[in-house]
């Protein structure tokens, strides 16, 4: 185990959010069991208060959750001079290869969760009769397993990170010239792949900017529109990854060879907040839909449109703020 | 309204800011450092390319600078080595390169060892369990 201040915190946050997520989860389970039922005026009220405790405290913890990923590789980035052979955090992640990749999955997995649970949480409060809570405390109860496994995964990976472990680098896996990211686009685009990746990176990003934007206009705010824009969100996001590795981070970073998107953070520290712009902005754009899926009900239906257009026009202004940062970047690269 | 547009303000400042400060910080991390991967250069592993047109490519290792060769070769005029005893910079072609067990660049395993005379290289070979390499910038 690498011993710092950040590992010892993330470490901390672990034990504190896996102990808390599995207190929460099953008390959210057993209330969301006990919420329908017929029950005397003195049951409800102590019902009430008992959902309104476990949703304070899992509020706090989900939030604590949310800072938990940049927090993830910040410990990893502080972790870089004990491994030898790692020159970014790519190096890091090569000691636990499995487990820092699942955790890697994980962490979007789990902000995404817990930011659209939290949206559905506002709604419902802005609300008088709580038509939300039943739902609110299912998900909460998923979400609670989500955390643990998270919080679990975290404490393994720190406790078994040993110091002078040696590792190859991301020179020998992601420039080599059979890297996934450069035959596949490859394969479909030809040789001259980089220049239409990033014409196609272009073309998706300012449609799906462009959809938000009439969606707003117009206030369209049906189901069947808001989960097209969300696959089309996730297509999106896949064509601004492979692009950022083959064609912007190379070129961001002057070093045209070099395919690293950890070298990327290192080198140009900004491009952080383009990324945690675009991860916002697309997130954003799911999270409009999950809030149309889930916060249909009673009173909630009524602020839904007001709410809607509240997270697109974020979709919409973070998606804008990362695709200007990219543009002031390449020109003034 | 007027809360929704002091929010906006204060978010692009923050973004024009703090792409103000990456794009320096960026400029003062890339000079000094491997034109392949960017990695700090240690003096005695570094290898040069000067190109036709009188520029500099400077590479931290073997390897790194062994990848770049194909995409550069065109435009190369002139490949210069470091002798590790010496740290003497000496052109690829009048060196001997050595492959052994010892590792130079740890995050590239890079395992290429130069010299610029034949004995330290014989005595690195029996030393290290090495063997001789082709120089890997011909063109």
């Amino acid at each position: 185990m690498i011993l710092n201040a950040l590992s010892i915190i993330l470490i901390f946050i672990g034990v504190l959010s896996a102990l808390l997520a599995i207190w929460g989860g099953i008390s959210s389970l057993i209330l969301y069991r006990k919420w329908k039922r017929p029950s005397r005026p003195e049951e409800k009220t102590s019902l009430e208060d008992r959902s309104y405790l476990v949703l304070l405290i899992m509020v706090i913890v989900l939030l604590i959750r949310l800072i938990n990923w940049p927090l993830f590789y910040v410990t990893l980035q502080s972790f870089i001079s004990d491994i030898e052979g790692a020159m970014c955090i790519f190096g890091v992640t090569q000691v636990k290869v499995g487990l820092t990749r699942f955790l890697e999955f994980l962490k979007p997995t789990n902000f995404f969760l817990i930011g659209g649970w939290l949206i559905l949480h506002f709604l419902d409060r802005a609300t008088k009769t709580s038509p939300l809570m039943r739902k609110k405390l299912l998900l909460l109860s998923i979400i609670g397993l989500f955390v643990l496994i998270d919080s679990l995964g975290d404490i393994f990976l720190i406790l078994g990170i040993a110091p002078e472990s040696l590792v190859s680098c991301c020179t020998t896996v992601t420039d080599i010239l059979n890297r996934p990211t450069r035959t596949t686009p490859e394969s479909i685009l030809g040789p001259e792949y980089a220049q239409s990746l990033q014409v196609l990176f272009f073309i998706t990003h300012l449609a799906l900017m462009g959809f938000i934007g009439v969606s707003l206009k117009f206030r369209i705010f049906r189901r069947l529109i808001l989960g097209l824009l969300s696959l089309f969100a996730i297509l999106n996001a896949f064509v601004f990854l492979l692009s950022q590795i083959e064609v912007f981070a190379p070129r961001m970073m002057h070093l045209p060879f070099h395919h690293c998107l950890y070298c990327l953070w290192q080198y140009v520290p900004d491009s952080i907040v383009m990324y945690l712009l675009f991860i916002l902005g697309t997130f954003s754009v799911g999270w409009g839909f999950t809030t149309e899926l889930f916060g249909k009900i009673g009173e909630a239906s009524d602020l839904l449109p007001n709410y809607l257009r509240k997270i697109y026009w974020f979709a919409f202004f973070f998606l804008s703020a990362s695709l200007i940062m990219l543009v002031i970047h390449l020109l003034v690269d | 309204m007027t809360k929704n547009k002091k929010r906006i303000t204060f978010l692009i400042i923050a973004t024009i800011i703090s792409l103000a400060i990456g794009c320096q910080e960026e400029r003062k991390s890339i000079e000094s450092r491997c034109d392949y991967d960017g990695v700090k250069i240690e003096p005695i592993y570094a290898v040069y390319f000067t190109l036709q047109d009188g520029t500099e490519k400077k590479f931290c290792s073997i390897a790194c600078a062994s990848m770049s060769f194909p995409a550069l070769k065109k435009q190369i005029k002139e490949v210069r080595v470091t002798d590790e005893p010496s740290g003497a910079k000496i052109i690829s072609s009048q060196a001997f390169f050595v492959e052994s067990e010892i590792v130079t660049v740890p995050h590239v395993k890079n395992r290429i060892h130069v010299f610029a005379k034949k004995e330290d290289a014989l005595k690195h070979i029996q030393k290290f369990k090495g063997n001789w390499v082709e120089n890997p910038f011909l063109s």
